[in-house]
C-alpha cells in the first residue's frame, strides 16, 4: 500500500462480505420455498425475500466497486484521496441507507419494480451519497498527477452508473414505459457501464499482476469497452421484445445482443493473453486465480448463457421462466462477484502488510465457489428448460409444473451449500488478514514460503 | 498494428453511433407505445391498480409481460384465462382456492381495490406485446365433441369462472378435482347444495374449498350439473 487513504477501501470490502453473506441467507430461504418448505412465509413472504436478495446483490457489488475506486485511484493518479473523513462518512451513510432499505422491505416499504425496489425517499439519499462519492474520487483524479486510462475508465463507469440511476426514478402511468426506463438502469448498468468498471479494475489487476506494459493493456481496454458499448447499448432491445414496445426492437435487440458475447469473449482473451505474456511473477497467485476466473466465468455466464436465450424466437418461450435465473446467477457472479473478490484478494496483503499469498484455504475458497456456482447454474438450467417445455410448450398448469421442479431445487440447495462453504473460507481468510495498517507494504516474495514466515514473524514483532 | 488512439477513436465513435441510434429508437417507442398499449383505455382505475401492483410488489413472485419473479404464475392474460369473478374470489382468500399448495399472501383489499387491480390486469392483457405469451405449440388439441356428454357452452357464468379452475366438464377445465360430467349419478339437488355450502363439513380434509357462493349461484350450478340429458 503506497497511500494511507487506500485503507478506506477496507471498510467497503468488509461491508461487501457482510452484505453478500446476508444475500446467501435469503437465497436459501427462496430455494427452500421453491422446494415446498415455505415455513417463513408469514414473516418473510417470497416477494420480500426476493427484494432483499436482489438488492443486497446490487449493494454489495456497488460497495465493492466503491472500495475498488478508493483503493485503485490513489495508486493510479499518484496522490492521497482528498477529504478522507468525508469518504468515511460517505461509507457510513451508504451502510445506513442500505440497512434501512433492507429492513423496510420486510415491512412492505418498497416499490414493486424488479431490482429497483428501494422506495423513492431513499432513492434521493442514494443519489446524494453517490454524488459525494463521485465528487471525492473526481477531485482526487483532478488533483492527481496522472489521469491514466485505467483510472478514467473506472471513474467514467461509476459516474455513468450514477447518472443512469435517474431514469429509474421517473414515474410513468403506463406499465410499458415504466418497464422501458427501468431497463435503462438495470440493463445499461450490467451490460454497459458496469463493464467499464470491470474493464478498469481488470486492467489495474493485470498491470499489477502480470507486469505487461500499461500502453498495451490500455489500448486493448479501449477495444473491449468499445465492443461493450457497441453491442450493449442497442442490446437493451432484448428486454423490449414482449413488453408492449414496438416490433423493431425484435430485430435491433436480436442482432446487437448476439454481438454482446464478443465483448465478454474479448475480456476473457484479454485476461488470459496478458497473463501468459506477462514476465513478472507476482507472488499473489491467489489474486491472479480470481482475475482469470472472473474473465472465464463472465464469458460463460454473461456472454454464452445470455446468448442462449436472447434470440427473440427463443425468448418468446423462455421469457419470464427460470432460464433467466440460470443466466443471471452465473453472469452476476462471474462478471462482478468474482471481480470484486479478485480485487480484494489482491488488495488485502497490500493493505494489511501480511504476505499470506499461498494459503491452501484461499485456493479452496476459489474452487469451491466456482464449482458450486457451475453446479447451481446446472440446477437452474435443468429446472428452467423443463419449465419451458412443460408449461410454455405443452401448456401444463403452472403449479403442477412447479411441483415437478422441486427436486431440482434440492440440487440447487446442495450446490449452493458447496458455494457457501467456499465463500465462508474466503471470509475466514479475509478476517485472518486483520485490519489495514499504515506503512505495511508486504515484502513480496518469489521463492517459497520461507520468506512469508519471515514477514509473518516480522509483522508479529512489529505488533508486539 | 492498432494504435492506442485508433482504439480510443473506435470506442468513442462506436458509442456515439449506437447512442444516437438508441435515442432515435426511444423516440420511436414513445410514438408507438400509446397505440400499442391502448393508452386511451388507461383509466384512473387502471392507474390505481398499477399503484397497488407496485405497492405490494406483486412482481416479487409473479411475472407480468414476462417480467418479475418465477415463483407464481404469469399474469399477462389472467383476466382472459380465469375471469373476473374467479380472480376476485381468489384474492380474498388465496389459500382456500389451492389448499395445501404454494402460498400467496392474503391481502386485506377492499372490493374497490380488487376491482382496480383487475382493471389494471385487464388493461395489461390487451397490450399488443408482439405475440407474448405464445400459445403452447404442443398442447393437446381440445376435444371438440364428447359423445353423449355435457359441454361448458350452456354452463352458467359462475361455473365457468370458478368451478372449471379445478374440474372438467366435457373435457375442458382443470384437473385438480374430479370431472363432473356424471355427477347426477351420485348427488341429488339437496346433497349437492349441502356440499357446496361447506365441503369440509361433509368430508373433512377435502381439497375442495368453501367458496363464497350465493344461493342463486348454488342453484344455477346444481341445475346445470344435475339436468338429465
Amino acid at each position: 500500500m503506497k497511500y494511507k487513504t487506500q485503507q478506506i477501501a477496507w471498510l467497503f470490502f468488509a461491508t461487501s462480505m457482510l452484505l453478500f453473506a446476508l444475500q446467501l441467507v435469503y437465497g436459501f430461504i427462496m430455494a427452500f420455498a421453491h422446494m415446498g418448505y415455505d415455513t417463513l412465509h408469514p414473516w418473510i413472504p417470497f416477494n420480500a425475500a426476493r427484494a432483499v436478495h436482489t438488492n443486497l446483490l446490487v449493494m454489495w457489488l456497488l460497495s465493492g466497486f466503491m472500495g475498488a475506486a478508493y483503493y485503485i485511484i490513489p495508486e493510479e493518479v499518484e496522490r492521497e484521496i482528498v477529504a478522507p473523513k468525508l469518504a468515511v462518512v460517505q461509507w457510513a451513510a451508504f451502510v445506513i441507507v442500505g440497512v434501512i432499505a433492507i429492513i423496510g422491505f420486510h415491512f412492505g416499504w418498497w416499490e414493486g419494480r424488479k431490482f429497483l425496489e428501494i422506495p423513492r425517499p431513499l432513492d434521493w439519499l442514494v443519489v446524494v451519497d453517490v454524488l459525494t462519492f463521485v465528487g471525492i474520487i473526481g477531485v482526487t483524479i483532478w488533483k492527481g498527477n496522472r489521469p491514466t486510462t485505467t483510472a478514467i475508465a473506472l471513474y467514467l463507469g461509476l459516474v455513468l452508473a450514477a447518472v443512469l440511476y435517474l431514469p429509474g426514478m421517473i414515474h410513468f402511468k403506463s406499465q410499458v414505459l415504466d418497464s422501458f426506463y427501468r431497463w435503462w438502469v438495470v440493463h445499461l448498468w450490467v451490460e454497459g457501464v458496469w463493464e467499464l468498471v470491470m474493464g478498469g479494475i481488470l486492467s489495474f489487476l493485470l498491470i499489477k499482476l502480470t507486469g505487461v506494459d500499461r500502453e498495451i493493456l490500455e489500448k486493448w481496454l479501449y477495444v473491449i469497452v468499445g465492443f461493450t458499448f457497441l453491442s450493449g447499448i442497442l442490446g437493451t432491445g432484448h428486454h423490449y421484445y414482449y413488453i408492449g414496445a414496438p416490433r423493431i426492437w425484435l430485430i435491433v435487440g436480436g442482432v446487437f445482443s448476439a454481438l454482446e458475447p464478443l465483448a465478454f469473449l474479448g475480456m476473457a482473451m484479454y485476461g488470459i493473453a496478458m497473463a501468459r505474456k506477462g514476465g513478472r511473477q507476482h507472488p499473489n497467485k491467489n489474486a491472479l486465480l480470481w482475475t482469470l476466473g472472473c474473465c472465464i466465468m463472465s464469458f460463460t455466464g454473461a456472454g454464452f448463457l445470455g446468448f442462449a436465450h436472447t434470440l427473440p424466437q427463443v425468448n418468446m418461450y423462455t421469457h419470464g421462466t427460470l432460464v433467466t435465473a440460470m443466466h443471471g446467477h452465473m453472469a452476476f457472479w462471474g462478471a462482478y462477484g468474482m471481480l470484486v473478490f479478485a480485487l480484494i484478494a489482491y488488495a488485502m496483503p497490500e493493505l494489511t502488510g501480511r504476505a499470506r499469498h499461498k494459503g491452501k484455504m484461499a485456493e479452496w475458497a476459489f474452487w469451491m465457489t466456482t464449482i458450486g456456482m457451475v453446479a447451481m447454474t446446472g440446477a437452474f438450467a435443468v429446472a428452467g428448460v423443463a419449465q419451458v417445455y412443460m408449461e410454455r410448450m405443452t401448456g401444463l398448469d403452472f403449479l403442477d409444473v412447479q411441483d415437478a421442479l422441486q427436486v431440482h431445487f434440492f440440487g440447487l440447495v446442495l450446490a449452493a451449500t458447496l458455494f457457501t462453504t467456499g465463500f465462508a473460507l474466503y471470509v475466514v481468510d479475509f478476517v485472518k488478514y486483520g485490519l489495514p495498517r499504515s506503512g505495511g507494504a508486504p515484502r513480496t516474495t518469489t521463492n517459497g514460503s520461507a520468506d512469508d514466515v519471515v514477514v509473518a514473524v516480522g509483522a508479529r514483532a512489529a505488533e508486539g | 498494428m492498432l494504435s492506442k488512439s485508433a482504439a480510443r477513436a473506435f470506442f468513442i465513435g462506436g458509442t456515439l453511433l449506437t447512442g444516437v441510434a438508441f435515442a432515435a429508437l426511444t423516440v420511436h417507442t414513445h410514438q408507438t407505445v400509446p397505440e400499442q398499449s391502448n393508452e386511451a383505455n388507461l383509466t384512473p382505475a387502471v392507474e390505481r391498480g398499477h399503484g397497488i401492483w407496485t405497492d405490494e410488489n406483486c412482481m416479487g413472485c409473479h411475472t407480468l409481460l414476462g417480467e418479475g419473479a418465477y415463483y407464481a404464475p404469469e399474469l399477462t392474460k389472467v383476466v382472459e384465462r380465469r375471469g373476473k369473478l374467479w380472480i376476485k374470489t381468489f384474492i380474498k382468500d388465496p389459500e382456500a382456492m389451492f389448499p395445501g399448495r404454494r402460498r400467496m399472501v392474503k391481502y386485506d383489499f377492499t372490493d374497490a381495490q380488487i376491482d382496480d387491480l383487475i382493471a389494471f390486469l385487464e388493461w395489461v392483457g390487451n397490450i399488443d406485446a408482439n405475440g407474448f405469451p405464445a400459445d403452447p405449440p404442443y398442447a393437446p388439441a381440445p376435444q371438440a365433441v364428447i359423445v353423449g356428454g355435457r359441454s361448458l357452452d350452456n354452463a352458467p357464468e359462475v361455473f365457468k369462472s370458478l368451478c372449471t379452475a379445478c374440474h372438467m366438464v366435457g373435457g375442458k377445465g382443470g384437473n385438480v378435482g374430479p370431472p363432473l360430467d356424471d355427477i347426477s349419478a351420485r348427488y341429488d339437488a339437496a346433497s349437492l347444495d349441502a356440499w357446496l355450502v361447506d365441503p369440509q363439513a361433509i368430508k373433512p380434509g377435502t381439497a375442495m374449498p368453501k367458496l363464497p357462493l350465493t344461493p342463486e349461484h348454488r342453484k344455477a350450478i346444481s341445475t346445470f350439473l344435475l339436468e338429465t340429458r
